[in-house]
């Protein structure tokens, strides 16, 4: 009796020990936390400052050693004796900076975010593996290693990565594992297959079939063509009209026979279709220097730690700066010391859905071409936070997997239940061989044959030499279609439905050295209609691309300071084209509808962070659409629809002033197109009171918009930058909205002499830690629309003032 | 001995403990050292919390001054002290104070048969 009392106290000391080494929900372990000798107080790092610093790094693996400086953005120019030592410390230096990111994106690619937040992940977790994010990595690895330079890059880096997480001791880790409380674990080739396969994901993964179909089957073929057309009312065509064709085509496939497949059902959120970017050369008889100019921004989800980690790689045969991606080896967008590259993303429709008619319950055949075949199977297995390992099957058909059987939820309301996803991500494929061979291109050839391995996602390569060419290149690996073949769902039956092949690759529109002088692409539309292949119904709005066009087409003695102007133009092309037309049906407003259409009146159509008019009109433009098509296209929440585009709405108003779609069918009198734009200013001016008060300075579009640079951990807002003070939005080149924009800003004169000049910016920092100085240093720059000099070193002896560290990486 | 003595005694071990073993062993080893000294039950409680105290606060002091970031006013949101960094040393001092607190107790106790 005694002892237990005297031994309580330990009782209590130890449970206290146990709740303090663990996460309770969402709350972390608090005193290894805490714990100044071991938790988040160790990762503080002060910002470098005076003399240089140097120091000795041991890394195993290297054949010699590598010289690394740092200057003052916190930028690593690595100079290695050969390839291998090369993606050795682009690994290790990358690991250094941004271990906790590449490996918690990479979980989620691989749908494995339960083994970190348990639970809560599993949805998610599985809707990557159904939809074959591990499967395509697989294949995409199997390509990839085809390459003997891509399989040492690959393992050369992962030796890189490890080498980093194995000098790491618990106190040592970044913040986000002390958070999270969990420990990395070894980096493998895969890891980088299934980064490159997620790009896939963010930007070739929109669909539209479902909801194509749903409005397929309420109002007819006819109906669906007139308001979903082919090519848009306005356009402005990444290859200019009229561009001369160099190849003979292939014959065109035969399409299957028309098809209303089953349609659907549920309701969850999708993807934000804001993601997009801007890219351009201008050639040297419109520049200053007389040399090209390249300019490139990339539209993605802005987060914190940035997608992107600037670099040097300098060994024999290569000298490259530019953007690269955690995760993956060599540069992505960059340049050297002859040319310079940029990409956007190609809009293609690469993404099909096959309805599956199964012989029975056991799911072991599919009726196809007359015949039963044999599905595959493929077994996932699932490790949950504090759960049991859960067990997934999926079913292949030829085309893909089966995403969701007929009688399970799917993740989100976009993916049709009981069809087989026929996708480009699961392709074999060499994309690492093209970037390691754009990294040393040194003239238009070189660019062109890197091109040649490139399968997803399609991006437009736009190109710029000191030879002086410019040129671009929509690349990458395209089904051969029938013409909208896949714009609805498919019939998985019908063996004409299948893809019939790809389009040769040296048919994919391309155009080099144009009369015009530039070359530009915005996601829109690669080609106008006399391009002999269908690549696709549906583009990003033409505004961003036809803005771009219209200025670079007048623009002359154009310096690397004006395409940085031109990277940040707010000027909004739609408002010029729309407010005219919509002012003609304003009738009899409120004093409050007076007051906000004076201001649109006397608004100078610029999307500045200050103007109210960029308020006013973009929130017009969301109740216009809302109250126009909503009656007919949003009605039913268990068939989702797509809303025809603002394009098309543009076109309604002014052709076709009587269409029926303007009687809003949920009232019993007849609406005209007065009463709807009447209807829309109310509910715009009346939704903007209500958020913000009486108009005023509060509705100041950057007030309003709320761009933000989210950290990667959903809701962590002190990790987060919310409320940027920048103007633009999604149709405006300056494309920053609430969540997405320009990840990076690059702007590249190349020179004779082999001395490009380079000047970028990316809304984040070099660091992934929170705790140092270049967590988020370069967001204030990004958001005044300023660069920075990007600093291009010939050896690492070179002098600048602009070097801070100096590590040497030794065997 | 004062309580004082046995806290400064507390508080060097304890910083030799956290530079080389994991974040639990500061509990632990207050234990054994109230144990082998014998502390007096009554203020051992009181005694190995001001140790946890004063050593955690100084420590995260120190990385602060050595090392200044927008780190703790981060870590100031995360937990919801508003952005309050004087509130985060203060609740830094005082999980680690109470741990260490706890196991003097713990130790002293275990003396007392």
């Amino acid at each position: 009796m005694k002892i237990i009392k005297s031994a309580f106290p330990l009782v209590i000391a130890l449970f206290l020990t146990y709740a303090m080494n663990q996460s309770w929900g969402t709350l972390p372990p608090l005193g290894k936390l805490f714990s100044p000798f071991h938790g988040f107080w160790m990762n503080a790092e002060s910002p470098e400052s005076g003399e240089p610093t140097e120091e000795t790094l041991q890394i195993a693996g290297l054949h010699q050693p590598v010289q690394v400086v740092y200057d003052e953005m916190g930028v690593p120019h690595v100079f290695a004796q050969d390839d291998h030592d090369l993606f050795l410390a682009q690994g290790y230096l990358t690991a250094k900076d941004r271990l906790w990111q590449m490996e918690f994106q990479t979980h989620f690619a691989g749908g494995r975010i339960s083994e970190i937040v348990g639970e809560k992940g599993i949805a998610s977790d599985q809707f990557q593996r159904r939809m074959g994010s591990v499967y395509g990595a697989e294949k995409s690895y199997e390509g990839m290693k085809e390459d003997p330079m891509a399989k040492n890059a690959l393992e050369a880096y992962s030796a890189g990565v490890n080498a980093y997480i194995n000098s790491l001791s618990d106190r040592e880790l970044p913040l986000e594992y002390k958070l999270l409380n969990y420990r990395p674990e070894p980096w493998t080739p895969i890891k980088s297959a299934l980064f490159l396969k997620n790009m896939s994901f963010v930007l070739a993964s929109g669909t539209d079939d479902l909801k194509m179909t749903n409005i397929l089957r309420k109002y007819g073929r006819e109906v669906a063509e007139d308001l979903f057309p082919n090519y848009p009312f306005q356009e402005s065509p990444i290859i200019p009209v009229g561009s001369p064709v160099d190849f003979k085509p292939v014959p065109i496939p035969a399409g299957p026979a028309d098809f209303t497949g089953l349609g659907s059902s549920m309701t969850t959120p999708e993807k934000d279709p804001n993601i997009g970017s801007n890219n351009w050369a201008v050639a040297g008889n419109k520049t200053v220097s007389g040399l090209p100019i390249l300019a490139n921004d990339p539209h993605l989800t802005l987060s914190l730690p940035s997608i992107w980690y600037q670099m040097q790689l300098v060994a024999p045969g290569v000298n490259v700066y530019g953007s690269t991606m955690p995760g993956t080896p060599n540069v992505i967008i960059g340049f050297n010391k002859n040319v310079a590259w940029g990409v956007t993303n190609v809009g293609s429709d690469v993404l099909d859905w096959y309805q599956v008619k199964f012989k029975d319950a056991s799911k072991q055949e599919y009726w196809h071409d007359g015949k039963w075949k044999k599905t595959t199977m493929r077994i996932e297995t699932f490790k949950i936070k504090g759960k049991k390992e859960m067990v997934d099957t999926i079913f292949f058909t030829h085309h893909g997997p089966v995403v969701y059987l007929s009688h399970e939820k799917p993740f989100r309301s976009n993916i049709p239940v009981g069809h087989a996803l026929r996708w480009i991500a699961h392709e074999k494929s060499q994309e690492l061989t093209t970037f390691y061979q754009l990294n040393r291109a040194k003239n238009y050839e070189d660019y062109q044959k890197a091109l040649t391995f490139y399968s997803a996602p399609a991006q437009n390569f736009v190109f710029a030499s000191n030879e002086g060419d410019i040129a671009l290149w929509v690349n990458g690996k395209f089904p051969l279609k029938s013409k909208q073949q896949g714009k609805y769902l498919l019939d998985g039956t019908d063996a004409a439905a299948d893809w019939q092949g790809f389009i040769p690759q040296a048919h994919n529109p391309h155009v080099k050295n144009p009369v015009r002088g530039f070359v530009s692409s915005a996601n829109q539309f690669s080609t106008d209609p006399s391009y002999p292949y269908y690549l696709g119904w549906q583009y990003a709005p033409s505004e961003r691309g036809r803005r771009i066009n219209e200025r670079l087409a007048v623009m002359e003695k154009i310096t690397m300071d004006s395409l940085r102007g031109l990277q940040n133009d707010n000027y909004n092309i739609r408002a010029r084209e729309l407010l005219p037309l919509l002012f003609a049906q304003v009738k009899s407003p409120t004093s409050a509808q007076s007051k906000a259409i004076a201001a649109l009146k006397s608004w100078n159509l610029v999307n500045s962070p200050e103007s109210v008019g960029a308020t006013i009109f973009e929130n017009w433009v969301l109740t216009l659409q809302s109250c126009l098509w909503d009656d007919e296209f949003a009605a039913d929440e268990k068939a989702p629809m797509n809303r025809p585009s603002m394009d098309r709405t543009i076109q309604l108003i002014k052709s076709e002033p009587s269409a029926r779609w303007w009687d809003d069918i949920k009232t019993k009198s007849k609406e005209s197109m007065s009463d709807i734009v009447m209807k829309s200013l109310q509910a715009n001016v009346d939704t903007l009171v209500k958020q913000h008060g009486p108009q005023g300075p509060e509705w100041a579009w950057y007030k309003h918009k709320q761009t933000g640079v989210r950290h990667l951990i959903p809701g962590m807002d002190a990790l987060s930058r919310l409320n940027i003070p920048i103007g633009g939005g999604g149709t405006i080149v300056n494309a920053a909205t609430t969540k997405t924009g320009p990840s990076w800003r690059l702007v590249v004169e190349l020179s004779k002499e082999g001395k490009p000049r380079a000047y970028g910016v990316y809304p984040g920092g070099q660091s992934g830690n929170p705790g140092s100085s270049h967590y988020d240093d370069l967001i204030d720059t990004w958001a005044k629309g300023e660069l920075k000099p990007l600093l291009y070193l010939e050896s690492a002896d070179q002098k600048s003032n602009r070097l801070r560290k100096k590590i040497t990486l030794s065997k | 001995m004062s309580k004082l003595i046995y806290s400064i005694i507390l508080v060097v071990i304890g910083a030799l403990v956290g530079i080389y073993l994991p974040w639990y062993a500061m509990g632990v080893a207050f234990g054994l050292v109230a144990f082998v000294l014998n502390m007096p039950l009554k203020s051992s409680f009181l005694t190995g919390f001001l140790a946890g105290f004063v050593l955690w606060v100084l420590s995260a002091l120190w990385l602060d001054l050595q090392h200044p970031s927008t780190l703790p006013s981060r870590m100031a949101q995360v937990f919801p002290l508003k952005g309050n960094v004087f509130a985060l040393f203060v609740l830094t001092g005082v999980l680690g104070g109470l741990f260490s607190g706890i196991w003097t107790w713990a130790g002293a106790r275990l003396r007392q048969k």
